[in-house]
């Protein structure tokens, strides 16, 4: 602000001239408009594209009602979701298979979206489309909706038939590319009818259906249920005692082999191995391949608490993960507990170890877990939409690094020990069916006790080749019985179907 | 400069024009900026509805020629009146009532409504028709006034006048939304605190100028604590609770921010002491936080303002959708014409042409569009500071300081509530809200402003005596007496510079 200031005349203060004051008032006021500016700035840019996607933005309501929604497809080009007129020549939206539903959702005129439809609306109308730049020219067009194709790294083949796999079981199945984060199957059932929901003539019967069913067919379980993992989550332990250096894989425990009959006593409470496991020492491999609650309880506790946490942290536990669809977070403990790493006692962290207690996962996140081995101890980006086009251009979305977890060398020995669990005469009692015929596979299969009657939860995590990982899988069937029962012969097929697939 | 004078008839006396080429300038940049806007709303018409490309011209012709007309006309009677005024204040504040214009012509006709007679005025036409009154108010009185002693001598008969509308207002007002604003008295409607604040400024000019040296001198020591006087804290008091007068009573929280910022700005300006300012600040967190606890429309602002996402399609939904209209607008907007979807045939901001228009602007001009107001604001602000600052005398600097204080303070209170920084009030945005009080007073406050920027007509008045109030306490001694020791300076700017 230039003010004209007059110099202060001496004497009594009594007269003095008003400009310094009025400039300080200037001062304030020209502070206070750029803090105007700061929150227009504020509204305006940083947070633009994401209010510009809330659902009840005028803008996205209106284009719902209008804009033909780009077309969804899987990552060979099949059409998974198109459009359709009614009477009035308003599109709605179609969806080609049930087995997707869980994924994509619906964009219906009455119930709003849901799934993909929702996370990506702004792209799918043609609101955005994702490059900054390019938003800024659209708006010079005469038609500013440049409506996007979207692209999924899903396989139709191995998406309806890990649907199928699953069968009238409640469950999910995560397929993962570990080189470049691709999903490649993301199947949760019960699916649902999504079509019923997005056609007008249909809509209200179709969303009570889904609304009122008991099996909660809206709750994508591959990415928003929690689980027990059970043995599957001595995978985390192996990573996390790998990881940071408290254990190595030739770690053995002399206190083991008494303890395998008389139980592991940790402050007065005592672990018990389940029923057929030698009273031996073990290191890595063979606890793996025995699925040795005992070894992987004192291989946590000597981890301790806060390794357990933290390694598993830079694989997402903790919070939910960054994906195009809404996740749950996964846990190693409740979080608030006294001991390192927010566990109660060693009698929780030795039952966490081993895949007890109070930790729960994703069956997302446990395909990480896999996909981290697999990938050398460095875990890639998870994400469904590998590419999206429209009229003013297209956009890939590559492979992205979420973090380096555990160096390559732990990695392999990980590995080893889950090829092991897969293929060796000892393993296979447990994993039986996993192995993919003529590629050596690598996995560990879990069986989640819950307490009380009722069978537990079936888990597998695994990845094949064991050298070049090309795929990551990770299947949990609720209350499946043990892991080699359903889980495990399930990530077989559907690995074996992968390389079928891909010609080899 | 002196212009070659021809010998015109006259009413006011010798006409002597002085021209005002800078003034001409900017007009000419503000009259193709506006031109171009027109012209870019009528493309966006024309694109929405196909078929009906008629080129190249403005979205409404006649309005157009009507308000470029009355700039130029204004101009002219400037430079014929002779008088040296500050030759910035009107072309930027053309260029707001410009961006006003252009807003309501684009907004829905039917959001007002007015009949004379055979004629049906759309918010447009009432728009412009309240426009055209406001500049001629502001030249009107930039021409005539030429002597401030109406203003001077008569402050406290303007406070008694000032405080007769408000108990008006608190008594007779017309309630709308459990809000008092408005007063109809007869065929005549309007809201009384926009003239009050013109009110305000003019007594407290008188007020301040007469008692500014006791007011700077004394002071009460509370321990180690240096107090202003106890006498000259009762004002103080006084405008606090006439501010939450107005709260309680007309649930007006801008009006009330708007009287008590302008209030405590200008007891520094006059004293230079930051511990008014602090007292103040003080005083209003009280008050801010009893108001909060005690009147429920207050805390429903409040609680909005922190989070109004909890109540999205309820309490929250007004100022959601003003940020979602500056989120639509990103960096360089959507283009005039193109933003503000419609839901239903509604439009989302229900009352955007009173309080919302910056969130209009933020949308279809962008961040860009809304610095460049906020930057004619400023400009406006410094104009009338540096007219204030080298006004002749005290009461001139606070009337010209307290007239640019109330349009920033004001803009600043409702661009702050569109964006969310402080909670919303109901106040209008100077020159560019919908609304004849509001376009009426801020025409004579830029009037005011222009006549006070002229230096060379009347010397002040000798300073008086002090104040009532000061002779009252016995602080008053004769200026003479009390500071016989120091010369009395002559500051450089008075006289007549010929």
């Amino acid at each position: 602000m230039k003010l004209v200031t007059v110099p202060p005349p001496s004497g009594p203060p009594r007269r003095r001239p008003l400009g310094r004051t009025i400039g300080h008032v200037g001062l304030a006021l020209t502070v206070a408009f750029a803090g105007l500016a700061l929150g227009a700035g504020y509204w305006q840019v940083l947070r633009s594209a994401d209010l510009t996607r809330e659902p009840d933005n005028p803008v996205v309501i209106a284009a719902a009602r209008n804009v033909v929604r780009g077309q969804i497809v899987d990552r060979d080009g099949k059409v998974l979701a198109s459009n359709k007129r009614d009477e009035n020549g308003e599109p709605y939206r179609v969806y080609a298979d049930r087995a997707f539903s869980t994924v994509i959702g619906y964009a219906s005129r009455q119930y709003g979206t849901a799934g993909l439809e929702r996370s990506w609306n702004a792209e799918l109308t043609g609101v955005s489309n994702g490059n900054p730049i390019g938003d800024i020219l659209r708006k010079f067009q005469a038609d500013p909706y440049d409506p996007q194709k979207v692209t999924l790294g899903i396989s139709s083949a191995l998406q309806q038939a890990a649907v199928k796999g699953l069968g009238g079981d409640r469950g999910a199945v995560v397929m993962i590319d570990p080189k470049t984060g691709e999903i490649l199957a993301l199947a949760s059932t019960p699916t649902f009818d999504a079509s019923a929901i997005a056609n007008p003539a249909t809509q209200d019967s179709g969303f009570a259906a889904v609304r009122d069913s008991s099996a909660k067919p809206l709750l994508t379980r591959a990415t928003q249920g929690q689980y027990v993992p059970g043995s599957v989550f001595k995978v985390v332990t192996a990573i996390a005692g790998l990881g940071s250096g408290r254990i190595t894989p030739a770690t053995t425990f002399p206190e083991q082999p008494r303890a395998e009959t008389a139980g592991l006593l940790v402050s007065g409470f005592r672990i018990h191995e389940h029923p057929g496991v030698p009273a031996r020492s073990f290191n890595l491999m063979t606890a793996t391949e025995w699925s040795s609650n005992i070894w992987f309880a004192l291989a946590g506790l000597r981890t301790g608490g806060d390794n357990l946490a933290a390694v598993a942290a830079r694989m997402g536990f903790g919070a939910p993960l960054a994906f195009d669809l809404p996740t749950s977070a996964s846990q190693v403990t409740n979080p608030g507990g006294g001991g390192p790493g927010g566990f109660t006692d060693n009698v929780e962290l030795a039952n966490a170890s081993y895949g007890q207690a109070e930790t729960l996962v994703t069956p997302l996140q446990m395909a990480l877990v896999a996909a981290t081995v697999a990938n050398d101890g460095t875990l890639m980006k998870p994400h469904l939409v590998i590419a999206t086009a429209g009229r003013d251009g297209a956009r890939r979305i590559g492979p992205a690094e979420f973090g380096r977890v555990i160096g390559p060398d732990e990695a392999d020995a990980i590995a080893a020990a889950m090829q092991g669990a897969v293929e060796s005469s000892i393993g296979r009692q447990f994993t039986s069916g996993a192995k993919v015929e003529g590629i050596p596979t690598a996995g560990k299969s879990g069986t989640a006790e819950l307490g009380g009657s009722g069978a537990p939860h079936s888990w597998f995590i695994g990845f094949a080749p064991v050298d070049q990982p090309r795929v990551a899988i990770a299947v949990i069937v609720e209350r499946g019985g043990r892991g080699g029962a359903r889980a495990a012969p399930l990530a077989g097929d559907l690995m074996t179907l992968f390389f079928k697939l891909a010609g080899s | 400069m002196t212009a070659a004078a021809p010998s015109l008839p006259s009413i006011l006396g010798p006409i002597r024009p002085r021209a005002r080429w800078r003034e001409a300038k900017l007009l000419v940049v503000v009259a193709a900026t506006i031109l171009v806007g027109s012209v870019s709303l009528e493309l966006t018409r024309q694109v929405a509805v196909p078929g009906e490309a008629t080129g190249l011209h403005p979205a409404n012709p006649y309005h157009l020629a009507i308000y470029l007309g009355l700039l130029a006309l204004a101009h002219v009677v400037l430079v014929l009146s002779g008088r040296r005024m500050d030759q910035i204040l009107l072309p930027t504040v053309a260029m707001l009532g410009g961006i006003s214009l252009l807003l309501m012509e684009r907004l829905p006709r039917n959001l007002v409504v007015q009949t004379f007679g055979p004629w049906k005025l759309g918010l447009g036409d009432v728009q412009l028709a309240w426009l055209i009154l406001s500049v001629s108010l502001a030249t009107g009185l930039a021409v005539t006034v030429r002597s401030d002693r109406w203003l001077r001598l008569y402050k406290y008969t303007w406070a008694a006048a000032g405080v007769a509308l408000l108990l008006a207002t608190f008594v007779l007002g017309d309630e709308v939304n459990g809000q008092r604003l408005s007063l109809t008295l007869g065929p005549v409607s309007g809201q009384p605190s926009e003239l009050l604040k013109v009110i305000l400024v003019v007594f407290l000019a008188g007020y301040l100028s007469e008692n500014r040296s006791l007011l700077v001198e004394e002071s009460t020591k509370v321990g180690p604590i240096s107090l202003p006087p106890l006498p000259f804290l009762a004002p103080m008091v006084a405008m606090w609770a006439i501010a939450l007068g107005i709260v309680v009573v007309q649930r007006d929280l801008g009006a009330a921010l708007l009287f008590f910022t302008v209030f405590l700005s200008l007891l520094y300006v006059a004293t230079g002491r930051p511990g008014y300012v602090v007292v103040g600040v003080l005083l209003f967190l009280v008050g801010a936080f009893v108001m909060y606890q005690l009147v429920p429309n207050v805390r429903v602002r409040v609680d909005i303002w922190l989070d109004p996402f909890k109540d999205r399609s309820g309490s929250g939904y007004q100022v959601i959708q003003s940020l979602y209209a500056f989120a639509r607008g990103g960096l360089l907007g959507t283009g005039l014409g193109a933003g503000l979807p419609t839901v239903n045939g509604n439009l989302p901001i229900p009352e955007v042409h009173t309080d919302f228009p910056l969130a209009a602007l933020g949308e279809e001009l962008g961040l860009v569009g809304i610095m460049a107001i906020l930057g004619l604001f400023l400009v406006v602000i410094q104009r009338g500071l540096r007219i204030a600052a080298s006004a002749a005398d005290d009461f001139r600097a606070i009337l010209a300081a307290g007239l640019a204080l109330v349009i920033g303070t004001q803009a600043f209170i409702i661009a702050a509530g569109n964006l969310k920084l402080i909670p919303l009030t109901g106040i209008t945005l100077p020159f560019i809200s919908y609304g004849g009080s509001s376009l009426l007073v801020n025409g004579i406050i830029v009037g005011l402003l222009l006549a006070l920027s002229d230096r060379g007509v009347e010397p002040p008045p000798p300073p008086r005596r002090p104040g009532r109030l000061a002779r009252l306490t016995g602080r008053g001694q004769p200026v003479a007496a009390r500071s016989a020791r120091s010369r009395v300076p002559v500051r450089p700017d008075e006289g007549h510079p010929s």
